[in-house]
């Protein structure tokens, strides 16, 4: 009885600390609450190397969007391979945020739609947003919706993805070759040939393990071998490594491998940059945006050329590549939205959140051209996370129709059968798990050539039908029906 | 004569043996230096080399860029070493003293309380609240969001530790000691640290060792607790830039993610410098702490 009082003290005294300690802690966020009345605060998570001079800018940022929208701005950045891991944190405690960057690569956009991370925008789109509307491309408003509805705003920059082959151009002058006539995977084989056989110590199919040869279907997700082909008329999933594109291809990529085209270590390396940097490769395959030729030289520091391996496909992942969100649990979700609209339309905020001070971080060179100063390396944004991208002064180096060029990449591009459809794998997660672990295993292997296709195909594709592949494909298949049924 | 070689031979092992377990202790200790010894090697190595030859034990070109890029670029890293080190040296005293007094406590059989704390501690080493709700406590309850504090309190009490340390007291501080100083008069507190302490140094040590080691290794509370750069942590700052490396890399297909961002990130022997630049200090931990481990201390202090 004694003992059991004294506990009883204890946990009372226990929860009394507690209690108190929390007690400050509330208090410390009611201050900032109060000033709301006026002001609103608005706090913006993004993704990137966190700058010092962020906070320096944002003050800048806030006196002109107090002015113009009577909303002030804190950016917090947050480290690339961070993001996702503290984004779910913040996310799930209900840390105050207002503005949150995601994307089809770094804290999944779908996924966290579907968890109710974000505020469903349709309505303030269309009361705040006309800005919005008016000016990025429409495909990206269309093709960023979930089940119907806004959660986002993309970035307006390149709409499409496009593959390219991508060629050292020292060598291609050295030997005289000509990549005019270069498109498909087998139409690369008569220059590889003479490389090869002239320059024994260079990589000539540079790849590393996440390289897919390209064919002409769009995943449902991506690197997952469940796939629709892009010229469908009757939406019909398929196991990719069932398709005959893909077994060519993979024919073609062992033949390559066996001539010593391709690195015996493609399929476990994790990058190329050694080859780029060394420029000791030949072709690769990227993915490009218009005037990518003239970074990626710019980068390496020698010549690079390309020309297209594939058309301009519109997809879930090019369109979902940027986006900004308002989160569901913002406390001025109106002036979010009015601040998203003068950031995707006004050049003078959009600039000065990309580029800093004036004066400070840059200068400008004439009306829409801009030179780093050496402070630029304490404010050092990745353009591409932070809103439209098509207002952004130029480089001393871009060519004037910069965002021309990129309007009309952008107008060329042809929209995937299945943009904007989303794949909820919540029914058949059990077997999704299944199926990357099978996927591990044979992958890349199989997509660098490392192993022969006519032994291991078969063999993969009964480890993938013994995984689920089956129902996860019925699954998507009736979604995906369902979806199309909709739509029409 | 006979007798003779007999008890040397009782003694030492024959001259092949001894060769033979020299020989594989020698082994493996190279394999567990060599990792490190190469690490070493390859931050020393050209940039351009690297790239081309792939990593190699003796480079075509010695280079010290590496170190001079993470200097130049580097009062990031002082900046880091500095927390490191304060984090280190605050946490691993703060533990000490807390973890020291409790295990004492729960470890004395005329402690009421006993068997309360001590399941209190072990119950939080079968159970706890997992990582949101003990992050809400400590941003929302405790504030200590973007606070040095954040990575200092959270490891500073371990309920293993103070099991190991309790143990230490019940096993090597003989009651008949503690009963000796109250028979001379000192209260609870003088017992503890003029009899109890002295003798515990190399459990006392035991403890500190790890914990300097967990305050200088421990980079998840700074991902978790900490956003403002000037407070990060060495080993989260080696996180952040290896994270960084393979999200790029994974995403390396976004053009626009890719060529902006692979640039500024620091290359190969600049990552290998800063494992060299991080790892060295905590060496020197480990004879600091080597000469508390002596053993016998209490051996004839008391007569059963």
């Amino acid at each position: 009885m004694n003992k059991g009082k004294g506990r009883l003290a204890l946990i009372a005294a226990m929860l009394a600390i507690v209690l108190v300690v929390g007690a400050c802690g509330n208090n410390g966020g009611n201050e900032s609450a109060d000033g709301a009345e006026e002001t609103a605060e608005l706090i913006w998570y993004t993704i990137g190397t966190p700058q010092k001079d962020v906070t320096a800018v944002m003050d800048q940022v806030s006196a002109y969007t107090k002015e113009k929208i009577n909303a002030t701005v804190t950016m917090k950045m947050i480290d690339w391979g961070d993001y996702q891991q503290k984004m779910q944190v913040n996310v799930a405690s209900g840390e105050p945020m207002d503005i949150i960057f995601t994307s089809a690569g770094g804290f999944d956009y779908v996924q966290n739609v579907r968890k109710g991370a974000f505020l469903q925008i349709d309505e303030l789109l269309t009361e705040y947003g006309q800005g919005i509307v008016d000016t990025i491309d429409p495909g990206f408003l269309e093709g960023s919706k979930v089940d119907g509805h806004n959660y986002g705003i993309p970035a307006n920059k390149e709409l499409p993805q496009q593959e390219v082959w991508r060629f050292n151009q020292n060598l291609l002058d050295k030997y005289d070759l000509d990549i005019g006539k270069v498109r498909s995977l087998e139409s690369l084989e008569p220059l590889m040939a003479t490389i090869k056989a002239n320059e024994p110590n260079v990589t000539v199919f540079g790849m590393d393990k996440n390289h897919v040869p390209y064919v002409p279907y769009d995943y449902l997700i991506t690197n997952l071998p469940m796939a629709v082909k892009l010229d469908t008329d009757d939406y019909k999933i398929v196991n990719i490594l069932e398709t005959d594109e893909m077994k060519q291809a993979l024919a073609t990529m062992r033949k390559y491998y066996q001539a010593g085209y391709i690195s015996p270590e493609a399929a476990t390396v994790g990058s190329t940059s050694d080859l780029t940097l060394s420029g000791n490769w030949f072709v690769d395959r990227a993915q490009t945006q218009p005037l990518a030729d003239n970074q990626w030289s710019a980068t390496y520091g020698y010549p690079v050329v390309s020309t297209p391996a594939s058309d301009a496909i519109i997809t879930n992942t090019s369109v979902q590549g940027s986006i900004m969100a308002i989160t569901a649990n913002s406390e001025y979700p109106e002036k979010a939205m009015e601040f998203l609209n003068l950031l995707n339309t006004d050049p003078v905020l959009r600039n000065m959140v990309d580029s800093g001070i004036e004066g400070t971080h840059y200068e400008k060179i004439d009306d829409n051209r801009m030179r780093n100063l050496p402070e630029a390396k304490n404010y050092d944004m990745p353009s591409y996370s932070l809103g439209n991208n098509m207002l952004l002064n130029l480089n001393e180096n871009d060519p004037d129709n910069k965002w021309d060029v990129f309007k009309e990449f952008n107008a060329e591009g042809v929209a995937s059968p299945i943009l904007g459809f989303n794949f909820d794998s919540a029914n058949v997660s059990t077997q999704m798990a299944a199926i990357q672990n099978v996927k591990e295993q044979y992958w890349s292997a199989l997509m660098t050539g490392t192993v022969d296709p006519d032994e291991y195909l078969p063999t993969a594709l009964e480890a993938f039908k013994q995984a689920g592949m089956d129902e996860v494909i019925t699954e998507a298949q009736a979604q995906l029906d369902e979806w199309v049924a909709e739509a029409k | 004569m006979n007798k003779n070689r007999k008890s040397r031979n009782f003694m030492q092992l024959s001259p092949g043996w001894n060769a033979f377990s020299n020989a594989t202790a020698a082994l493996f200790s190279l394999l567990c230096v060599f990792p490190f010894l190469f690490v070493v090697l390859i931050s020393f190595t050209d940039e351009k080399t690297l790239a081309t030859n792939g990593y190699r034990l003796i480079p075509e070109k010695w280079s010290v860029g590496a170190y001079s890029y993470v200097f130049e670029t580097g009062d990031m890293l002082l900046k880091s070493y500095g927390v490191t080190i304060l984090i280190t040296v605050v946490g691993t005293l703060l533990s000490l003293f807390m973890i020291s007094l409790y295990s004492y406590a729960i470890s004395r059989k005329s402690f009421k309380y006993r068997r309360f704390f001590s399941l209190f501690a072990v119950f939080t080493m079968l159970f706890n609240g997992g990582m949101i709700p003990t992050y809400i406590i400590v941003t929302q309850v405790l504030g200590l969001k973007d606070s040095l504090w954040a990575l200092i309190w959270p490891l500073a009490m371990n309920a293993f530790y103070i099991m190991i340390l309790r143990t230490f007291y019940m096993t090597s501080v003989p009651d008949a000691i503690v009963e000796s100083g109250k028979i001379d008069g000192a209260g609870e507190f003088k017992i503890f640290y003029r009899l109890v302490l002295p003798l515990s140094l190399p459990g006392l040590a035991t403890i500190g060792l790890f914990s300097t080691l967990g305050y200088w290794n421990d980079w998840f509370n700074a991902l978790l607790y900490i956003d403002d750069p000037n407070k990060v942590p060495l080993q989260s700052m080696l996180m952040r830039i290896e994270n960084s490396m393979s999200f790029i890399q994974q995403n390396s297909a976004n053009s626009s993610i890719s060529l902006e961002v692979m640039q500024s990130l620091p290359q190969d022997t600049a990552r290998m410098a800063m494992v060299v630049l991080a790892t060295l200090p905590i060496i020197f931990a480990y004879p600091f702490f080597q000469r508390y481990f002596v053993s016998g201390l209490t051996i004839g202090s008391v007569k059963e």
